[in-house]
């Protein structure tokens, strides 16, 4: 059975839905078992946690949701498409169009102002440059660096930096925002301001999330938390109320 | 505009990558520059020295060997002797009717014949007079009589008139002379001025100058006054050919090989073989060694250009695997990174024109000036294009004290023509160095570019900046 449960008659559409997803990795001979037969659904909205130890598959499952790499076998549909079959091409489209990321390590970069990392996101989609910089500015906006807009990563602290990763995440107002240890790199008084930043767009932009993270004190915000443990899913815990 | 503000940034975020792929690009175009103009100089002194020995617009010159001894046996008598005399001296003659067959040749454009002589001067003492006691060299004067009718091709054609005129259409037989402006300074003539030549009297009607790396004739006279006074009526010894079309230049010489078999026929290939000196060396040195050079150290640069962008790329590739996650075609990143490599290239260009014009300074001001051995020997078999304008090369010997005087031709004379070296710099050498630095920047992004098309997004993002 499928790690989204089954569907409630209300439940929205899943917007991913895995079957069978194997990825294997060869090392020095040895084989790597990122990802073994997994299922999974995840509906549109949905904040799923993705725990578990180092080497367990957590930031393979996540490319693989990202359409930053291919599964060996399985099926990965999105949106009613198999990203793991899709040209190259498309599935840059998809990631441009509709999925957002958030990096452990922020991945801004460095020679860009804060503005123009988050207009970096926009740049594929062809929008016109009025309307991108509304846009940039909103997304600066929402997560509280209006003001620091013209600065550069070198002259922001780790949590200012990875809050300008959300806004360029969420820039483009994708259809999913795949977060990997968003809060790696945090002090603890920062990881939970970024966590109740993340909760609150997650409720007001009515976002589909997926974290992958060690941390307890970050998965439990999710509606779902699942564990991996090589290569396979386990969802531990539904948040029915949240 | 993001595509410029984001590569301006880039570039100076790696200023010192950027020195170093725009400087190795500099020495490249500049050495470029440099040996381009190098070889322009030396193409633009051997283009003097040619077409002073051959005329402007002349692609053949037809001659025949000398025949005879060249010893013209003069016997002191009783009584001293005053020798005036014109005499072609280096080349042997052909007959006019010559120059009518070859201008019908097909291909052939115009021909023009003329004589190259000389006019010996010399007094000869009785054979039982007293030595003098100082000697009295003998002087000798190159006198050209030229086809008035066809004065664009032959001696007078790349004459600069400075002061009177040329050679009016009716003065085909006139007492008239155009004189060498050298040869008129250092003898006081002016326009109007009467000359002697071979005991008659001839008006000067205009002052001529030759190009700088001529050998050029003292006096030019009509062709049928040159014939009259130096009894060669109906003959000539060079016939100055222009072909149709630079293409048929070889075909015409074949032609009138086969037509004149006696003929030495030369065209500007078989003139350079005899231009010997500095400035075949040098000429040599720009085209092997200089281009060479160029070429390696152009190559090196592109090669190092590649190599950068290629250490670039992997040196951002968690920023170019960042972009591809945000959905940034592969094309669209290396457009960035081309871009960059073309600021650098353009960066590169200047400095590197601004290199290479200061090369071509350097070698233009530092270099000796270059100097051609012409051999103007007609009767060498091989070279056989003396006898233009150089034909002079003959010399007088006189032995005093009652012994016998020979006027001597001696057929495998040469003369040294020094020129100053120039190494200019051409727009079309500026806009080659922009072009090959584009190009080497264009050949590194691609290069990067074709990296970061390889680059799968996954691994780009695990790598560490």
């Amino acid at each position: 059975m499928a790690a989204g449960g089954p569907r409630a008659p209300d439940a929205p559409a899943p917007l991913y839905a895995l079957t069978g997803v194997t990825k294997t990795f060869y090392k020095k001979r040895r084989t790597i078992y990122a990802l073994r037969d997994l299922n999974l659904v995840i509906r549109a909205g949905d904040w799923l946690a993705v725990q578990g130890r180092t080497g367990q598959g957590k930031t393979t499952l996540l490319q693989i949701l990202g359409g930053l790499d291919r599964p060996d076998s399985g099926a990965v549909i999105f949106g009613g498409e198999d990203i793991a079959q899709m040209r190259e091409v498309h599935l840059t489209r998809m990631r441009a169009e509709s999925v957002g990321f958030i990096f452990q390590t922020f991945n801004l970069v460095g020679t860009l102002s804060a503005a123009d990392n988050v207009e970096a996101a926009l740049i594929p989609l062809g929008i016109r440059a009025a309307e991108r910089r509304r846009r940039v500015s909103a997304a600066l906006e929402n997560v509280g660096l209006a003001d620091r807009a013209r600065h550069l990563p070198s002259e922001l602290s780790g949590g200012q930096q990875q809050r300008v990763a959300i806004a360029r995440a969420l820039v483009k107002e994708p259809r999913v925002v795949l977060a990997d240890e968003p809060t790696g790199n945090l002090d603890e008084y920062t990881r939970d301001e970024m966590v109740a930043l993340l909760e609150k767009l997650w409720r007001t932009l009515n976002l589909t999330l997926v974290i992958v993270t060690h941390d307890t004190r970050v998965a439990r915000h999710a509606r779902r938390i699942g564990t991996m443990t090589k290569g396979r899913l386990t969802i531990n815990t539904v948040n029915e109320h949240r | 505009m993001f595509f410029f503000s984001y590569l301006l940034r880039e570039l100076r975020s790696r200023k010192r990558q950027a020195i170093v792929m725009a400087t190795g690009l500099a020495l490249a175009i500049g050495l470029v520059i440099t040996v381009s103009a190098l070889s322009s100089g030396v193409r633009s002194a051997q283009g003097k020295i040619l077409s002073s020995l051959y005329g402007v617009g002349t692609d053949i010159s037809v001659t025949t060997p000398y025949t005879q001894s060249g010893f013209k046996q003069i016997t002191p008598g009783q009584q001293g002797q005053r020798i005036d005399s014109l005499t072609d001296t280096a080349l042997g003659t052909l007959k006019a009717s010559s120059v009518r067959t070859i201008s019908g040749l097909q291909h052939v454009a115009a021909a023009a014949g003329a004589l190259i002589l000389t006019e010996i001067k010399a007094t000869i003492p009785a054979a039982n007079a007293a030595p003098p006691t100082s000697f009295q060299p003998p002087v000798q004067i190159s006198v050209v009589g030229v086809d008035i009718r066809q004065l664009g091709l032959g001696p007078l054609a790349a004459a600069k008139v400075i002061a009177g005129r040329t050679f009016a259409p009716a003065q085909t037989n006139a007492r008239v002379t155009v004189v060498d402006l050298a040869y008129a300074s250092s003898h006081h003539f002016k326009v109007g001025a009467t000359v002697n030549i071979a005991g008659q009297p001839f008006t000067v009607i205009g002052l001529v100058r030759q190009a700088q790396a001529s050998n050029p004739p003292d006096l030019y006279i009509p062709l049928a006054r040159a014939q009259a006074l130096s009894n060669l009526t109906g003959k000539v010894d060079t016939v100055f050919v222009r072909a149709a079309s630079s293409a048929a230049v070889d075909t015409v010489t074949g032609e009138i090989s086969r037509r004149l078999r006696s003929a030495t026929v030369s065209n500007s290939a078989s003139l350079a073989q005899g231009v010997t000196g500095s400035l075949k060396t040098t000429a040599e040195l720009a085209s092997r060694l200089g281009t060479w050079l160029a070429v390696l150290v152009l190559l090196m640069a592109f090669g190092v250009a590649s190599l950068l962008t290629l250490a670039a790329v992997a040196r951002r590739g968690r920023e170019f695997g960042t972009l591809k996650a945000l959905g940034w075609r592969s094309r669209r990143i290396s457009a960035q990174l081309v871009g960059e490599s073309i600021v650098t290239g353009i960066v590169g260009a200047a400095a590197g024109i601004a290199l290479g014009m200061a090369g071509a300074y350097l070698v233009a001001s530092s270099a000796p000036s270059l100097s051609a051995i012409v051999d103007t020997g007609n009767n060498s078999g091989k070279g056989g294009f003396g006898g233009t304008l150089g034909a002079n090369g003959g010399f007088f010997r006189a032995t005093l004290g009652g012994g016998p005087v020979q006027t001597v031709t001696n057929p495998t004379a040469s003369h040294t023509v020094h020129l100053p070296f120039t190494a200019p710099v051409s727009v079309g050498a500026i806009v080659l160095a922009v072009v090959l630095a584009v190009a080497g920047a264009l050949i590194a992004g691609s290069v990067g570019g074709w990296q970061i098309g390889r680059l799968r997004p996954a691994v780009a993002l695990a790598s560490a900046e």
